[in-house]
């Protein structure tokens, strides 16, 4: 028996609905879609869901006291919040450069890594509060 | 070099961020000698220094990167091309000599009152979030009041969250934005909520930022009440009918601690308004000429001070043109002065530049009243163009090319965008 799903396809503003419609995890038929990107969309939503994510660590030594990094590629998308929640156990010490990997295997998946998107030098020694 | 304020340049560009920084760089593209940029944050960068999510960069770069990524890039650029990049100060007012010549007030940390003599000056100022005041939400003024952008800040680079339990008015991007970081970082994000009928953020930010984390997107819905004597306790939230007042029988309270906006942006031109620049009352920013000159010459602008853009990429191939052109002027090359006004016909809301000359090609930018598929774009009678789609949320860029306008005898043009079945007796 084949059942559908809905999505919006998100490629570009038009925003088409698409439907899909599967036997369990085979999926028969994409309709909705104004483009091909539409198509091919809807197959990955379908196969293997993954989103970008991008977030920030703690960081010592520097003017701020976040540093932003990001998973240098999608995550798989039910493990967007484990993801999140492994990387802001990091720590880091500044000088850290933009794109310097903070951390390897991201969930055991090889070539996973959490790189830095932004460089930050050490902070001139802190001017005391009074002066 | 970082810190350094000479006496006089070339061109002074007023603002850090991707306009300020593409200007720099157009200015020095055009062989002109020594540009500056002053800006008022530790390092430059501007807003994309807080946007740490990615999608920039994709028209530009063919590449998708993240803010700071963007930002960096473009900062690298600048320190190989020797621009003096001035922070942590404020430019307090511009004096025009007599010789049209300006001279630049700046209060610098470092280097206290100074005035810096410059040939041509780029407003770069960006924009800034609308408030609570600018829809007058009633109730109490408790804390936890804020903008979506200020808790952005807060959260990505002060590692501060605004609160717990969060609720956000208005579904622009930086609020759907900020609904998924702030659920990423362990908050409680119980809806947005939108007065229009529809969403203003990307269909893709809908989907990413709320969908994928189960957060409710209430349209037609506003925020009718603020409670709370010191901090939020709680908000009222009401549907609208058509006249977009709350009906309050439909009422209902959500007990949270932060409220955080997310209801528009408004190019910021205190500075250009203090020198007599004229402004456009639909942009709210200048009004400029093909050449991205302002009322008064000399002075350029660029980015989100002149209007409100949706993509980087766009600010940045603006303000390399702006550059250009004001590096141009200081070097003594003048334009030959436009000739053809841009009138905004149906279902346009603006078009910038705000006049073209036939010398050279143009790049025209423009938004939409209402969202319109599929449609024609039509240029006085030059050109049609069909869209498969249009709406409001989406910039359209439209090019001309300088033999299009050659034929062209009139000394306006109008621009519409019309439904496909309309206009097929145009050209
Ligand atoms: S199917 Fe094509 S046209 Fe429709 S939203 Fe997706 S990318 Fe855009």
């Amino acid at each position: 028996m084949s059942e559908t799903v809905k999505l919006v396809c998100i490629m570009c503003p038009m925003g088409c609905p698409l439907q899909l419609e599967h036997e369990g995890s085979e999926l028969r038929e994409v309709t909705g879609h104004d483009c091909n990107r539409g198509a091919k969309y809807a197959r990955q939503e379908f196969t293997d869901p993954r989103r970008g994510l991008s977030t920030t660590v703690a960081i010592a030594g520097a003017r701020w006291s976040r540093l932003p990094v990001k998973a240098s590629r999608p995550v798989r998308k039910e493990q967007v919040r484990e993801a999140a929640r492994r990387i802001h156990a990091l720590r880091v010490q500044a000088p850290v450069r933009c794109g310097q990997v903070l951390l390897k295997d991201l969930l055991g998946e090889a070539g996973l890594d959490v790189v830095a998107t932004r460089s930050m030098d050490r902070a001139a020694k802190e001017t005391p509060a009074s002066s | 070099m970082l810190g350094r304020l000479e006496r006089s340049y070339d061109v002074v560009v007023v603002g850090g961020g991707p306009a300020g920084m593409g200007a720099a760089l157009g200015a020095r593209d055009s062989g002109t000698g020594r540009v500056l940029i002053l800006d008022r944050e530790p390092d430059p960068g501007g807003i994309l220094l807080q946007c740490v999510h990615s999608g920039f960069g994709l028209h530009y770069f063919k590449e998708e990167l993240t803010g700071p990524e963007y930002a960096e890039r473009f900062f690298t650029k600048t320190i190989d091309r020797d621009i003096d990049v001035v922070p942590d100060c404020y430019v307090s007012g511009i004096a025009v000599d007599s010789d049209g010549s300006k001279r630049v007030r700046v209060m610098s940390a470092a280097a206290g009152l100074r005035a810096v003599q410059a040939r041509s000056v780029v407003l770069a100022m960006g924009c800034r979030e609308r408030t609570r005041g600018a829809i007058r939400i009633p109730g109490t003024r408790p804390a936890g009041v804020l903008t979506a952008g200020l808790a952005q800040k807060l959260v990505n680079m002060k590692g501060c969250l605004p609160g717990k339990r969060i609720v956000i008015l208005g579904s622009g991007d930086i609020g759907l934005i900020m609904a998924r970081r702030l659920t990423l970082e362990g908050c409680e994000v119980l809806g947005v909520f939108e007065v229009m009928p529809y969403s203003n953020g990307l269909t893709r930010n809908v989907v990413q930022c709320l969908e994928d984390f189960g957060i409710p997107l209430h349209l037609s819905t506003t925020v009718a009440y603020i409670h709370g004597r010191d901090r939020v306790e709680k908000v009222t939230v009401a549907p609208v009918g058509p006249d977009f007042r709350p009906d309050m029988s439909r009422a209902r309270d959500i007990p949270c601690d932060t409220l955080l906006l997310s209801i528009g942006l408004i190019p910021e031109n205190e500075l250009s308004q203090s020198l007599g620049i004229k402004l456009d009352e639909i942009t709210g920013g200048p009004e400029v000429s093909s050449t991205l000159e302002t009322s008064m010459p000399g002075v350029y602008a660029c980015g989100n001070v002149l209007h409100v853009h949706d993509l980087v990429d766009f600010v940045t191939n603006e303000a390399l043109l702006a550059g250009r052109f004001a590096g141009e002027r200081a070097q003594g090359i003048r334009r030959p002065a436009d000739n053809i006004r841009i009138d905004a016909g149906d279902n346009v809301r603006y078009c910038v530049p705000h006049t073209l000359s036939p010398e050279r090609e143009h790049t025209i930018y423009m938004r939409c009243k209402r969202a319109m598929k599929p449609c024609r774009l039509r240029v006085g009678n030059l050109l049609e163009k069909k869209l498969r789609f249009v709406v409001p949320a989406e910039m359209i860029m439209l090019k001309i090319q300088p033999d299009l306008l050659e034929k062209f005898q009139g000394d306006s043009l109008r621009i519409d965008i019309v439904p496909e079945s309309e206009g097929e007796s145009g050209v």
